[in-house]
């Protein structure tokens, strides 16, 4: 294996080892009566300075990797991994600046929140578990950026939405977050599933799953692997349903101010910085089949457009911090959709980067900000409140009805509900009940 | 003759456990008999498995089929030197974490004489043993609903799985009789056995007993009985051989649209064990899918998900009686709470429910990537369909999982019950997940395996199909 190689798997080798040694820890302490001790602060201590070099161990490779790799484009392929023989699953990472850059800021946010969160969540139940799912997110968010096939991307796609989920309901001797976590995975199953569509369409059609060429190599690629417009288009709508989902954007945007249920270190990471631009790292990757897909280009710039200004509108009327934020950051990630689709691909990739720092901090910082406002409220016996230009510019009447709408969150949630979870449920419920029925014809009896 | 003595060590151990029912022993002492018998047996197939030399073994007779050469009554190939293993891994599942309270030496009587069949089953390749193997299999399980209070759900599953059985033997004697040699009554003799196997894995439209018996019947012996899916291996032996194209795609479809309807219909259950009925018709399903492929990497990953289907929704089902003997029937419209007490049980449910799903890192995942890869070229729509079973089965396991053990404070139960598992129950679930995470994370001698089991059946295949006028 060459350097660049080697970089990479450690770079990659890194957080899954120590996703491996934590989820072991937990896996086997319980079952094991020296092991299934309290977890003292000492424990903690541990766990954080292990998670913290493992991450940082991953960073320096992939800074490491960007020098050595300089503005070469390369297929890294560590062969096939789980069948020797045609048919199997490829370990193959596709490294260009672009890619690299976006892991490396994974890991390097990712290493500033381990860190922080060691004093965040000290003597918090459930520690250990927080450190096993930021390892399993930072794998998946480093594959994410580094797929060279779609078996890979998926991998890292799973482990990101997994570990989100399970994140959002980490205080789960609550019912609160546990039902949102289940509503947030169930939009994310919605964006999985998209996803692999659009790959089997790819298979189908292209014979081919590596996205190589299709990440790399312009245009020019996405028509010598046999994808006429019609079928470009119908991909690129199917990756834009996945980036609507991951990215939450409209109609799904409503399972944000969901996710805040978790703790505000993984709130940070996820919704404020990384896992929320994945999907637009993803559309990022796939611009060569947007170029052939001039339709599905509309679509996710109007799709962009209209979260944009939702998310602006339904920001000023959170009444909480996280949420406020959250939805600040989809106001973001609706114009680098914009941008995107418009072709401004170095901007939107400058946006990114940008704005997940930025908004890291901001979210890192919101305990601090808010206990601050509230002493210097106190202090003045008064809410300062200067009049904003929607007030000035919008009559009673149409303010008051925009802040319904935003104050709802533009009744996503209860249309959702109402044209596919309500449906969903109906007839699945009516179909069991036929199963329950068909039994007692086979066999007349109580139920 | 070093071979039959291996076979013959396999046998003897579930036949020793099962004579020394009998014998008056305390129950609890019986089970770590069982235990033993059970890891001896694991640790045998696995050298059986593990051993080139063992892997070729076929005994032949002409005694019970008149066709030419006969047929083999002792088969040990590529396909099944995986599939013993697998049946003693179940077995140990079950006489591991039974709880005590389900647990009597009839019991694992009954375990032991099920795991013996299901392991001649995988030892043959005769229809007429194959037939009467699966008669003793669908007693076995009737004998465990004998009590008045499953008398129900005992007349139903005498009612479908008389009736799949019926169906075998037709389909057996029209196909070992002498003078049928015609093709319609060959193909008609062939359907019979399609629509046994359908029967017994309760692809739709003959499923409905599935989940009645998950739900009202004995969850043990339901588990057990399902889980090393027997219908599969008749579809492999008797189906896929002799199959026309047109019969494979249609059980293919009707088994796509099982796995979804499974996987739908999992999400929506109030009580934990229909649910655990419906995911085992999914996965089921999905196999069934899988076998019915002519490609290689398809039918390979059939084989692959059979294997991680099987162990995974075993240890989940298990997970679901070990919690039911702890807080009683299990209710998902609510929230049951208990994480706290009970991590190592909630980490297994979750792992093995992720198994099933194909979450990366599980067996799962590989069989299921195999599955697509293979089957997209000829097939599509069975991509598509496996896409929207895998997404439903991932939110009904993780309903299952916050429902059981999240969302309270605590286990509802006074504090001062003790709620963990014993250490034999803890080290076998422990064992399980480790056993599916190591094989997804190196899959490569297993998925090897299984690619050559499956190029070896449609060789067979396409021999038989050039053979026939």
């Amino acid at each position: 294996m060459t350097p660049l190689a080697w970089l990479v798997l450690v770079g990659v080798g890194s957080p899954a080892a120590l996703f491996a040694i934590l989820a072991a820890a937990s896996l086997i302490a319980p079952a094991a009566p020296p092991l299934r001790r309290p977890f003292t602060a000492r424990r903690e201590q541990w766990t954080a300075r292990i998670a913290g070099a493992f991450i940082a161990a991953s960073f320096v490779a992939l800074s490491l990797a960007i020098a050595v790799n300089g503005s070469a484009t390369r297929l890294l392929s560590y062969g096939d991994w789980s069948a020797s023989r045609e048919g199997g699953i490829a370990i193959e990472f596709l490294v260009d600046r672009l890619s690299l850059a976006f892991a490396a800021l994974s890991a390097a946010i990712c290493g500033v929140v381990s860190a922080f969160s060691n004093r965040y969540l000290h003597r918090e139940r459930g520690y250990n578990r927080y450190f096993v799912l930021l390892a399993m997110f930072v794998t998946g968010m480093l594959l994410v950026a580094l797929a060279g096939n779609v078996a890979v991307l998926f991998i890292g796609w799973e482990l990101v939405g997994l570990s989100s989920a399970l994140l959002v309901g980490f205080f789960h001797e609550r019912p609160a977050p546990v039902s949102n976590a289940l509503r947030v995975l169930s939009v994310y199953r919605i964006s999985d599933a998209a996803m692999l569509s659009a790959a089997v369409m790819l298979r189908s059609i292209a014979g081919t799953d590596s996205l190589a060429l299709l990440f790399s190599g312009g245009i020019g690629a996405v028509s010598t692997v046999g994808l006429t417009e019609t079928s470009a288009t119908i991909i690129a709508v199917l990756l834009i349903v996945a980036v609507a989902g991951k990215s939450a954007l409209l109609p799904f945007s409503s399972w944000l101010p969901r996710a805040m249920e978790g703790p505000t270190p993984s709130s940070a990471v996820y919704y404020g910085s990384l896992s929320i631009h994945a999907g637009c790292f993803l559309l990022l990757r796939s611009a060569p089949l947007l170029e052939h897909a001039a339709g599905a280009r509309i679509f996710a710039g109007a799709l962009g457009l209209a979260t944009a200004i939702f998310a602006a509108i339904a920001t000023r009327v959170q009444s909480d911090v996280k949420s406020s934020l959250a939805f600040a950051a989809l106001t973001q990630v609706g114009i680098i959709i914009v941008e995107i689709s418009l072709g401004w691909y170095t901007l939107a990739f400058i946006h990114i980067v940008g704005h997940a720092c930025f908004r890291l901090l901001q979210f890192l910082s919101a305990p601090n900000v808010l206990h601050d406002l509230h002493g210097m409220e106190d202090a003045i016996g008064d809410r300062p409140h200067a009049p904003s230009w929607t007030e000035r510019l919008l009559s009673e009447r149409v303010r008051r009805r925009v802040f319904l709408v935003a104050l709802e969150r533009g009744f996503l949630d209860s249309i959702l509900d109402r044209v596919i979870v309500g449906p969903f449920t109906s007839i699945a419920r009516r179909l069991s009940n036929i199963d329950r029925r068909l039994c007692n014809a086979v066999m007349p009896g109580d139920d | 003759m070093t071979d039959l003595l291996w076979l013959a060590a396999l046998v003897a151990l579930p036949t020793a456990v099962a004579l020394a029912s009998y014998v008056r022993f305390d129950v609890e002492r019986l089970r770590t008999l069982s235990v033993a018998a059970a890891i001896a047996m694991l640790l045998t197939a696995l050298f059986v498995a593990r051993s080139p030399a063992l892997r070729d073994l076929s005994i032949r007779t002409d005694a019970l089929s008149w066709a030419p050469g006969g047929d083999a009554v002792i088969r040990l190939n590529t396909l099944s030197a995986v599939l013993l293993p697998f049946a003693a891994a179940l077995w140990l599942l079950t006489v591991a974490v039974t709880p005590r309270a389900a647990l009597d030496r009839g019991g694992l009587r009954r375990a032991a004489l099920a795991t013996l069949v299901t392991l001649a089953s995988f030892l043959t390749e005769s229809p007429v043993v194959l037939l009467m193997l699966s008669v003793a299999s669908v007693w076995t399980f009737l004998s465990a609903l004998g009590d008045p209070a499953h008398a129900r759900q005992r007349r139903i599953v005498w009612a479908y799985l008389g009736f799949s059985t019926l169906m075998l033997a037709i389909g057996v004697a029209i196909l070992v009789s002498p003078g049928v040699r015609h093709p319609a009554i060959e193909a008609a003799g062939l359907w019979l056995i399609v629509v046994a196997a359908l029967v017994r894995k309760g692809i739709v439209p003959f499923h409905a007993w599935v989940p009645e018996v998950f739900d009202h019947g004995r969850l043990g012996p339901a588990i057990l009985f399902s889980a090393p899916q027997l219908g599969a291996y008749i579809t492999v032996v008797l189906i896929v051989p002799r199959a026309s194209p047109e019969m494979l795609r249609l059980i293919a479809l009707l088994a796509l649209g099982t796995a979804v309807y499974g996987a739908a219909l999992a999400l929506v259950q109030r009580s934990a064990r229909r649910a655990c009925g419906y995911l085992f018709m999914s996965q089921s399903a999905l196999v069934m899918a899988g076998l019915d492929c002519t490609s290689v990497t398809a039918l390979a990953g059939g084989l692959v998900v059979w294997l991680s289907a099987g162990l995974a929704f075993g240890g989940l089902a298990r997970c679901v009686l070990v919690l039911e003997a702890r807080r009683g029937r299990l209710d998902l419209d609510t929230y049951h709470g208990g994480y706290e007490r009970t991590p190592l049980l909630a980490i297994s449910f979750l792992a093995m429910g992720l198994a099933c799903t194909g979450f990366p890192g599980t067996l799962g995942f590989v069989g299921q990537e195999l599955l697509v890869d293979g089957a997209v070229d000829l097939f599509p729509v069975m991509g598509f369909a496996i896409v929207i079973a895998s997404a439903l089965t991932g939110l009904a396991v993780l309903r299952m999982y916050f429902s059981l053990f999240c969302g309270r404070q605590d286990a509802l139960a006074h504090s001062t019950l003790r709620f963990g598992l014993t250490r034999r129950e803890a080290w076998t679930f422990v064992a399980l997940v480790i056993a599916l995470v190591a094989f997804g994370l190196a899959p490569r001698p297993l998925v090897d395996s299984r690619f050559a089991a499956s190029s070896e059946i449609l060789r067979l295949r396409d021999a038989r199909l050039r053979s026939t006028p």
